[in-house]
């Protein structure tokens, strides 16, 4: 192997590069396997926080929609045939029209699934009766059917062969809802790729973030300890290998940047806001975390900027023209995370580089966009 | 042939006697009920007035028997004066919408009976068979 190695550094010098990154991820990749899980089973109920409108706003804002992901066509199993897009002349007020349709529909499509709080186990006996020991073997299982109950509402009760009545639990009434009410996409045995870790890992692994997801909203109620674990998983994978993009635009961001707020965990995510170059949502992100957790000490200051970032439009690229006002909002932007750098960051140095990279690209932005105008003869002073 | 609705197709005639029992709808060797409403003097075999629910007695793999009831439209069937057959009246029992049908205690009884004279018969056999060696 040794040999091997030399023989390829005598040839070429990048072949060993790539040698020692993939052993690195190697490493990596054998420790990742050992994510802990952690879900919301503590003292305090993520619900509230997690439907109060600055939140959903926030999150819905930070999950950076870009419609052509939103919208693009995942399967093609409904349609024989792929149709080819409409092209029609549009008025303005037709063309607003529609795009106010867009609006909504994409709002459908990016509902997050809801964070609450870990279900109670069900313990309610209804009768015991001693006289019934012997009647049978197995135990019988009675649900109510009446038309238009709710699965959540349903009555499901049990008759133990030792007589007694009882509320069947979660796992029970969860099994017997699918079997008279089925979930369309939901199995009755859960599927191997949730109970198998090395499935389970694999998906990870090859970086499948969505379909897990997506799979585990269908197959679990979200206060089950199945959901939340393996959304757990999922989340805490993609912080570690900053996969961020994988997830944007889909109705998981924002779950997911709650979770990691939610558990202290967030320097990654900024680490990667600020290195890619977006101030306002790292700004959206410390609201966030002030809105959670109470912690910062400048998030009043956060939640006023946030104020003026809301109604301008998401910036899915960078900018190649800048206004004054933009600049304006930008260099608050700046002195805002500056702040939260010094007194919150758990990653201090790597920040600080990362903002001072971005000043540097925004001091060329600012003079290249004042330059242009200058020679448009557009400026006044 | 699909099943008919749970509505049921069944002639319904608002003075005559109803009756809620189960209705064989297996196949041979595989016993699966529907509870359902019907006229008294009506045959098992005739399409019944409503489906209320069904009843399998085959335990499934976790050993359960499932029951389904519509428990609104039972009460409505009641409310009307629909007579209940043994059967039905005793899984309404042990769902404990109905008090414990009598059946029921005689049959557990009778099985724990029988449970304890095996046991006895087993206790006997043993105790020979440790004398005759």
């Amino acid at each position: 192997m040794s040999l091997f190695i030399r023989k390829l550094s005598q040839n070429n010098v990048k072949h060993v590069v790539a040698k020692h990154y993939e052993s690195q991820t190697l490493i990596f990749s054998s420790r990742k396997l050992s994510i802990v899980p952690s879900v919301y089973d503590g003292e305090k109920d993520p619900a509230p926080k997690f439907f109060s409108k600055n939140v959903q706003v926030l999150l819905k804002r930070l999950t950076r929609p870009d419609f052509a992901k939103v919208f693009r066509k995942r399967k093609n199993t409904d349609l024989p045939v792929l149709r080819t897009p409409i092209y029609k002349f549009l008025t303005n007020e037709q063309l607003e029209s529609e795009i106010a349709k867009a609006n909504k529909k994409a709002d459908k499509l990016l509902q997050m699934p809801p964070i609450v709080k870990i279900q109670k186990p069900i313990t309610d006996v209804l009768s015991k009766d001693p006289a019934l020991v012997g009647y049978d073997t197995s135990k019988f299982v009675f649900t109510d059917i009446t038309f238009g109950v709710a699965n959540e509402n349903r009555i499901v009760v049990e008759r133990d062969p030792d007589g007694t009545l009882q509320s069947c639990d979660h796992e029970i009434r969860k099994r017997l809802n699918q079997v008279y009410f089925p979930i369309h996409g939901r199995k009755i045995k859960e599927p191997l790729m949730f109970t198998d870790t090395e499935k389970f890992n694999s998906l990870l692994e090859r970086q499948e973030y969505e379909f897990i997801l997506d799979r585990a909203c269908i197959q679990y109620e979200p206060d089950e300890f199945t959901y939340q674990k393996v959304t757990s998983i999922t989340y805490q994978h993609v912080d570690i290998n900053t996969n961020y993009n994988l997830l944007r635009s889909t109705r998981h961001f924002g779950p997911m940047t709650f979770y990691l707020t939610w558990h202290h965990n967030i320097d990654n995510l900024m680490l990667e806001l600020l290195q890619s170059g977006t101030v306002r949502e790292a700004v959206l992100l410390v609201a966030l975390r002030h809105e959670l957790q109470a912690d910062v000490t400048n998030g009043d200051v956060a939640q006023t900027i946030v104020q003026q970032i809301l109604p301008t439009p998401v910036q899915l690229t960078k900018p190649d023209r800048l206004t004054e006002e933009d600049i304006q909002l930008d260099n608050k932007c700046v002195e805002c995370i500056e702040k939260y750098i010094v007194s919150n960051s758990a990653m201090k140095s790597q920040h600080e580089l990362a903002l001072q990279g971005f000043r540097e690209y925004y001091q060329h932005l600012i003079d290249l966009s004042r330059g242009l105008q200058k020679a448009h003869g557009k400026v006044s002073n | 042939m699909p099943l008919p609705p749970a509505s049921g197709t069944g002639l319904y005639y608002a003075k005559a006697a109803k009756s809620i029992r189960l209705i064989r709808q297996g196949c041979t060797n595989r016993p699966f009920f529907h509870i359902a409403v019907t006229h008294r003097r009506r045959l098992n075999s005739q399409p019944v007035i409503e489906q209320l629910g069904s009843y399998d007695p085959v335990p499934n793999i976790y050993n359960e028997k499932l029951v389904a009831l519509n428990l609104e439209r039972i009460k409505y069937w009641l409310g009307k004066g629909a007579h209940v057959t043994t059967p039905v009246a005793e899984i309404l029992g042990l769902a404990g919408f109905f008090p414990i049908h009598p059946r029921t205690y005689m049959t557990a009884w009778r099985n724990r009976q029988a449970e304890f004279e095996r046991l006895a018969k087993e206790a006997e056999a043993s105790e020979n068979a440790q004398t005759s060696s």
